[in-house]
């Protein structure tokens, strides 16, 4: 119900959208348009601005604000009928009477609120009541929905008063039926004529892939203006952490080691659930690395997980659709694209038609429209849990360690063709990567050469078709770190059996130093396996100079 | 690094074949290394000195190749000294508890007065 809203100072930045909004009915009137669609990131606050547009509304008096919301709405037509007509109903008299218990008291019978309605002289009411309880008991479908979307309507124009009706998550809306899910379509085009009325805007929120898909009636897109709401800007994003902060009685991050948040890119929702979950791991103070702790619990299995959930789930009913989504998400992020359907296919194993139909629902949910990196680490984790087997604790850390390792400032990137002579664009890179942390030039020789190793042997190796060799370094005060993945065959350095080399000339093998130089010249040399790609993880302590013994 | 590109200049000394490989000494150019000796083996040259002084980067394809050669030049019974090897190609050999079984020295020179004492 709309009346939770969070008080209006510390509702941000939206002060303009919240204004124009305000206004709409005014425009309406003056044919200047006045249907407005919300669209936006999920978690960016289309919901919050509709409750404080509501709230506004509300205690002002000149308009008559309606909040409907689809997101856990029973779309069974019916029963939406009966559950939209009485919200109205009930929101109306609670506006009328300033009373706002009114509009949440849902299970009353309307016969408790007569003396209400008689007392406010509100006669077209308990006509508009009647009429509907008529198609009711007549059971008659069509027109239980027809009356219960044109009761806003049927107010502004018996009562004079303007009533804006917010749809939330409208796009929903486009799945109302009959007695079966998918039994009927477009239900949702039957709001077009309270749509048209010049006495009622409509506000509808979805996501930024859903217009389309739900106005299939071309007019109405026409009528229909856009309004984007973004991210919060940097700052506010702070600003806003702060506050959540400083109510749970926990000091913020010094302002160096808050860079992290970018990685909410202003998103309100992600923003108040980290905040929670320092609250919840009982954190006094925040530094770096506690944001990152609670970060990465946020999106294994904090109260980010949990929203990602379930709205994956509105996508994806089924168990093994949901595994296949997950394949196939996984395997676009690591490949960044969702355009080839085909090589999606065969690097997830879904095969193609379900692979075409999971990205359509992908793409029409809207949840891949903005890169959303918190998102992505949500997949992540459940690809770890639900395909890998992993707990959420071994979700949590791999996120925690991405993290921690990658500090924007000291992590480069390269990615190298499989051509002949490639990797020596590898090996100039590290000398300058390493040049840069003042590393002794013999040391990065070796470096040099262990690179240029793992890279041949990927190349050599692998059978990829990506013919690509993507790296990244990672510099810190005390440790280097290099990773090389490439897709193709696995591979795996400790199933070679380690031969003397004396055996080895005596045998005229020749081949196989390339990783013995690896291990030596390394620290500390991991092999993984990630989806279809083999990964090689290189580490080396730096002393002070580093010069190998 | 200097640069990249590996060619293999040779003379003979004598009895012995010179050979310079430069710059990265790779499964390319290594071919190119077991070509120009195989040239001098052909004409009947069994010691082979290779000075390293203007290589500047190896990779494992480029030493299984100079494996090749001490393979070729020992079925012959023939000798190949290395010269001129930077700190890092001699580590990197050691590394590979290859260099025992390699006859080293410091310069050219070196190498072609221990093969002309071994001339009968
Ligand atoms: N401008 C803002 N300032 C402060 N908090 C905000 C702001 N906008 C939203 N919030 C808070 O962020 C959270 C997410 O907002 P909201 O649920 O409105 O997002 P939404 O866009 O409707 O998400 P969904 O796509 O799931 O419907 C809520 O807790 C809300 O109170
Ligand atoms: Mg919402």
């Amino acid at each position: 119900m709309p009346f939770n809203a969070i008080p209006a100072e510390d509702f941000f930045n939206r002060e303009s959208e919240l204004h124009y909004l305000k206004g709409l009915s005014e425009l309406k009137k003056n044919a200047l348009g006045g249907d407005v669609f919300l669209e936006g990131a999920r978690g960016t606050g289309k919901t919050e601005l509709l409750k404080q547009l509501y709230r506004l509304l509300y205690w002002e008096g000149d308009v008559v604000p309606f909040y409907y919301s689809f997101k856990t709405a029973n779309l069974k037509g019916a029963y939406f009928a009966k559950d939209y007509f009485a919200g109205f109903v009930r929101q109306y008299i609670s506006f009328a009477k300033k009373e706002p218990l009114i509009a949440q008291g849902s299970a009353e019978p309307f016969e408790r609120l007569m003396p209400a309605i008689s007392s406010l002289g509100l006669y077209w009411l308990i006509d508009c009541i009647e009429d509907f309880e008529t198609h009711v008991n007549k059971n008659d479908f069509y027109w239980q929905i027809v009356a219960a979307i044109s009761a806003p309507v049927i107010a502004a124009k018996k009562s004079g008063k303007p009533v804006i009706v917010m749809l939330d998550d409208f796009d929903a809306a486009a799945s109302l039926y009959e007695s079966s899910l998918g039994d009927t379509t477009g239900l949702i085009s039957l709001f077009r004529e309270s749509m048209q009325n010049s006495l009622c805007p409509h506000v509808m929120t979805g996501s930024a892939g859903a217009l389309d898909a739900i106005f299939t009636d071309h007019s109405l897109i026409g009528m229909t203006e856009q309004m984007r709401l973004g991210p919060l800007p940097e700052d506010v994003a702070a600003e806003l952490f702060g506050a959540h902060l400083a109510r749970l009685k926990i000091s913020p991050p010094p302002v160096e080691e808050a860079k992290f948040l970018a990685v909410l890119k202003g998103n309100p929702l992600y923003i108040r659930n980290l905040a929670k979950a320092a609250w919840k791991m009982r954190k006094k103070e925040l530094h770096e690395k506690d944001l990152i702790e609670c970060y990465s619990f946020e999106v294994s299995d904090g109260e980010t997980a949990f929203y990602w959930s379930s709205v994956l789930s509105r996508y994806m009913k089924t168990a093994e659709q949901r595994r296949a989504m997950l394949k196939i998400l996984m395997h676009s992020f690591e490949n960044q694209g969702f355009d080839d359907v085909k090589r999606l296919s065969i690097l997830s194993g879904v095969d193609e038609t379900e692979t075409g139909a999971i990205l359509a629902a992908i793409n029409v949910s809207g949840i891949i429209r903005d890169k959303d990196a918190v998102l992505q680490d949500f997949i992540r984790c459940l690809y770890m849990k639900e395909i890998e087997g992993r707990t959420a604790v071994y979700a949590k850390e791999k996120i925690e360690t991405k993290y921690l390792s990658e500090k924007e400032e000291s992590c480069f990137e390269l990615v190298i063709p499989m051509s002949s002579n490639a990797e020596l664009v590898v090996a100039k890179a590290v000398e300058q990567i390493g040049k840069n942390s003042n590393l002794d030039a013999e040391f990065l020789n070796y470096l040099q050469l262990a690179l240029i190793e793992v890279c041949i042997n990927a190349m050599e190796h692998s059978g990829s078709y990506e013919k690509k060799v993507f790296l990244k370094f990672i510099t810190r005060p005390d440790r280097l770190e290099i990773i090389v993945e490439n897709s193709g065959k696995p591979f795996s350095p400790d199933t070679r059996k380690e031969i003397p080399v004396e055996e080895k000339l005596r045998m005229g093998i020749k081949r196989g130093w390339g990783f013995k130089l690896v291990y030596a010249i390394m620290d500390n040399v991991k092999v993984e396996r990630v989806n279809d790609r083999t990964r090689v993880i290189m580490t080396k302590n730096l002393k002070d100079k580093e010069v190998l013994e | 690094m200097k640069p990249v590109q590996f060619s293999v200049a040779s003379k003979l000394v004598g009895d012995a074949a010179v050979i310079y490989p430069k710059g990265y000494l790779n499964n390319l150019s290594g071919e190119s290394l077991v070509n120009e000796c195989g040239i001098y083996i052909g004409r009947g040259i069994t010691k082979i000195v290779v000075n390293f002084s203007e290589t500047d980067l190896i990779n494992s394809i480029g030493i299984s190749l100079i494996l090749q050669i001490m393979e070729d030049l020992r079925n012959i019974k023939g000798t190949i000294c290395c010269t001129n090897m930077s700190k890092f190609l001699h580590d990197t050999f050691e590394m590979l508890g290859l260099i025992q079984h390699m006859i080293v020295f410091p310069s050219e020179s070196d190498a072609i007065k221990y093969l002309k004492a071994g001339t009968p």
